[in-house]
């Protein structure tokens, strides 16, 4: 696979908000104005669109052709990702396809969504039958009982979680980008004690929706050596699984997908979880950033509260983690909100971190997390390995 | 004993079914329980699927009627919840192993906070819903 001859030469995010009063195709012009700014390409020198899913735009069946023609983008190859919260990685990996395919040259990976704003979402799944009539409130009450069933197994150790909610909400605090409701210190108290949403998940746990945009600008690795870009971030390993075990009926909500993504993205990559310098994991709720500890072999399943005992995981720690304050501290852009630690890894490999550079930047770890299925963890699983130019 | 609201007085919406699903909710008429079968691997399925999760071979599938009854395998007790629930928390759900192997999700009902755990045996217990079928809930079997 050519994965590793394709190269990220630009980043670019929008500030998060509670809830935009710009439109969703406005983020996504700012993003690629940002884009084009920082890169010097030409608007017609894109030739691919990706898109994440977008709660906006999902009342669009034409969502890629569309934004492409707002933005005046004539393209070959367009395409929206629908892997939830996956989206955003899956969309540059696709990118890195189509290029190596020769189908595009630079692909506009583009998430937006402002679905605090416009929500245009009518899903047809399982959920009106099987799940809505019992109360249930999607992600919330799905982190519960895996809550439940971890403790059960494994023991659950509140401090341990609240100490990753504390080293994210400190990212946030050193990100003028992240919504600024959410950019005040907490502690592990604060944690524990704030109010129970679906026990034993807790407010501080759980990410909240805001409206807001990043983007990817990715091209050849020959074409950016063209440019003369010397800084560029390249992915060296990915790995993908949805529906992790759907041919069982019964499942261990504590094993997931990212045991399967992440051993291909490792394998692909030639490294092991031990060599990674910082990780920027998918995190709608502070448990799941535990157990893609577990599966991505940080560390034993049911041992992830020992080894964040062990770790830093601020910017100056040894395993820098959401350094910008992940979804949880920084806001959740709706579907598009896996493209803010995707963008943060890419901020920090391109050494433009700022106030919150990390030291180590020989690498970073992405990942993403997509749909809630019924009576199981996650749809979706994502890893993505980006190196400096390699 | 800390009582967890039962959800009974709570009106819902019938659920629309699908035309793979629909001898479910039928079934539920009489307070009977049937789940997929497939035939060939021997095993249950459930929710309603369009196909055999195993094979995906449709055409082995076929309806039993099973009892219900398992235990708790994971549960959380809701402090949050949008409408019609809003306003009725605490309350629980609870995902449920039945005896055949398939995972249930379902409100628990005559259940103390002291009382549920992990490994609780329950039995089914249905709800009417406006349209003469049954959602189907859960409650301790003691």
């Amino acid at each position: 696979m050519g994965m590793k001859d394709t190269a990220i030469v630009g980043f670019a995010e929008t500030k998060i908000v509670e809830k935009s009063d710009k439109d969703v195709w406005e983020l996504g012009a700012d993003i690629l104005e940002s884009l084009l700014d920082s890169t010097g390409f030409e608007k017609q020198e894109i030739d691919g669109l990706i898109l994440s899913s977008s709660m906006t735009g999902s009342g669009n069946c034409f969502w890629s052709q569309t934004t492409a023609d707002q933005l005046a983008l004539e393209v070959d190859f367009c395409q929206t990702v629908d892997i939830g919260g996956c989206s955003p990685t899956a969309a540059l990996a696709r990118a890195a396809i189509a290029i190596d395919a020769g189908l595009c040259t630079t692909v506009l990976c583009l998430f937006a969504d402002t679905q605090a704003a416009e929500n245009n979402q009518r899903p047809r799944s399982f959920q009106a039958e099987w799940t809505v009539p019992q109360g249930v409130l999607g992600p919330p009450t799905s982190f519960g009982f895996i809550s439940s069933r971890y403790d059960h197994q494994f023991g659950l150790d509140l401090r341990a979680l609240g100490k990753l909610a504390v080293a994210q909400r400190d990212g946030a605090l050193l990100n003028d980008l992240a919504c600024e409701k959410l950019r005040k210190p907490i502690t592990v108290d604060d944690y524990i004690n704030s109010r129970m949403i679906a026990d034993p998940v807790r407010l501080l746990d759980s990410v909240m929706v805001c409206d807001g945009a990043s983007g990817l600008l990715i091209t050849s690795k020959k074409n950016a050596a063209r440019k003369g870009l010397d800084k560029i971030v390249v992915p060296v390993g990915y790995g993908e699984r949805t529906t992790y075990r759907a041919s069982e009926s019964i499942v261990d909500v504590t094993d997931t997908g990212h045991r399967i993504a992440g051993e291909r993205a490792f394998k692909q990559a030639g490294m092991k979880a031990s060599d990674i310098a910082s990780f920027h994991p998918y995190d709608d709720f502070i448990i799941a950033i535990m157990l893609q500890m577990e599966m991505l072999g940080f560390c034993k399943q049911g041992e992830g509260a020992a080894f964040i005992r062990e770790h830093e995981f601020n910017h100056l720690g040894d395993l820098p983690l959401n350094t910008g304050g992940g979804q949880i501290s920084a806001g959740q852009v709706g579907l598009a909100g896996g493209g803010t630690n995707l963008v943060e890894a890419v901020r920090q490999l391109f050494g433009a971190g700022g106030k919150r550079q990390v030291k180590n930047t020989k690498n970073a770890l992405v990942t993403g997390i997509g749909g809630i299925p019924y009576a199981r963890n996650w749809s979706s699983s994502v890893v993505m390995i980006l190196t400096p130019n390699a | 004993m800390t009582a967890i609201n039962d959800t009974l007085h709570i009106t819902r919406e019938p659920p629309k079914w699908r035309t793979h699903s629909r001898p479910f909710w039928d079934a539920t008429r009489e307070k009977k329980l049937i789940i997929q079968y497939d035939k060939e691997v021997g095993k249950y399925q459930f929710f309603p699927r369009p196909t055999s999760i195993f094979t995906g071979k449709r055409r082995n599938l076929e309806w039993r009627e099973v009892s219900g009854k398992g235990e708790v395998y994971s549960f959380t007790t809701v402090h949050r919840a949008r409408p019609p629930f809003q306003g009725h928390e605490p309350f629980f759900i609870a995902v449920v192993r039945l005896k055949e192997d398939v995972q249930v999700m379902g409100n628990m009902v005559n259940c103390t906070l002291e009382q549920m755990k992990i490994g609780l045996p329950v039995k089914p217990y249905w709800a009417p819903l406006t349209n003469g079928t049954h959602l189907l809930m859960f409650e301790p079997d003691v």
